[in-house]
């Protein structure tokens, strides 16, 4: 029995840090795969991917600008598949965060954007960003963003 | 004899497990109740902003807490719950309205608000409407707070 009990907590020692590395590589891996997908959403909204936002945007999805203006999904991809879109020569995010929390996750970020509206007004601006996704059926998906003009160091 | 108790006892035992699990079937009540219960967490998170307790907010923020302010400050739950502490900063008034709980599942919850707030932090004028994101996560059986987006509505 004593020398059962021994090689059970032998076995245990052995494998628990194993099943915690595991882990850990599971969780960088999850990290890796969100850094990249931020970018391939921003490349997408840059080239006015609508199919691929149409399939990324979750449902429920919200866009709130600098500004306090909120968008839907709906009223998002219209805009961007609208006379009116905007046309975005950079849009690229750096030093991307990632907060995972099971199946969710919030992404923060620094997005430089150069651009213009459909009247030719300068969208120019550095912007800290709040990005939720979420994990449906084994996808991630884009639930949330909000964004932050980042205020001029006085 | 026997067969009468055993029939009877199966027949328990399949109307219990009916019951629960009708009980654990997520419906329409189900889902709006969860979204009442995220609702009341919202006003929780902004009344201890507004008492200034920090013990409440320690309780309700997930460990990897994140919020970004208005003006692009991106803080970790230390120090959000640092600046709550500062006697310097004046919350007068803060509050949610218009909460509207846009995802919710078992584990996942994220609503869009219009929060108000009246207050001075380090001299810098707080008053203003804001469009806030908040996440919220379950962990262990209970709803925690995973982080915050706010943009100040811009009249």
């Amino acid at each position: 029995m004593k020398r059962f009990s021994i090689a059970a907590l032998a076995t245990i020692l052995i494998f628990a840090p194993l099943a915690f590395a595991q882990t850990q590589d599971r969780s960088s891996a999850e990290e890796e795969t969100l850094k990249k997908l931020d970018h391939s959403w921003l490349d997408a909204e840059k080239r006015l991917d609508i199919a691929y936002c149409e399939k990324f945007f979750a449902d429920s999805y919200v866009l709130v600008f600098p500004n306090g203006q909120v968008y839907t999904k709906k009223q998002w991809l219209d805009v961007l598949r609208g006379p009116d879109h905007p046309v975005i020569t950079f849009l690229d995010p750096e030093d991307i965060k990632v907060h995972l929390h099971g199946n969710v996750a919030i992404l923060t970020d620094h997005t430089t954007l150069k651009g213009h509206d459909s009247k030719g007004n300068s969208m120019d601006g550095e912007f800290n960003v709040f990005r939720v996704v979420i994990k449906k059926n084994g996808n991630w998906q884009a639930a949330g963003v909000v964004m932050n003009a980042i205020a001029a160091k006085k | 004899m026997k067969f009468a108790y055993g029939l009877a006892a199966t027949f328990l035992v399949i109307i219990a497990t009916a019951t629960l699990t009708l009980g654990q079937t997520p419906n329409e009540s189900g889902a709006s109740d969860e979204a009442g219960t995220i609702a009341v967490m919202d006003h929780i998170w902004l009344d201890a902003a507004h008492n200034r307790d920090p013990g409440t907010m320690e309780w309700l923020f997930a460990k990897d807490f994140v919020e970004i302010h208005p003006g692009g400050e991106i803080v970790d739950k230390k120090e959000q719950i640092d600046q709550i502490k500062d006697p310097t900063r004046q919350i007068k008034e803060i509050h949610p309205d218009d909460i509207d709980v846009r995802y919710l599942s078992s584990d996942v919850a994220m609503l869009l608000d219009t929060t108000t707030i009246r207050g001075l932090s380090g001299g810098v004028d707080y008053n203003g409407t804001y469009k806030v994101i908040r996440v919220f996560v379950k962990e262990q059986g209970r709803w925690k707070a995973a982080g915050a987006g706010i943009a100040p509505i811009k009249p």
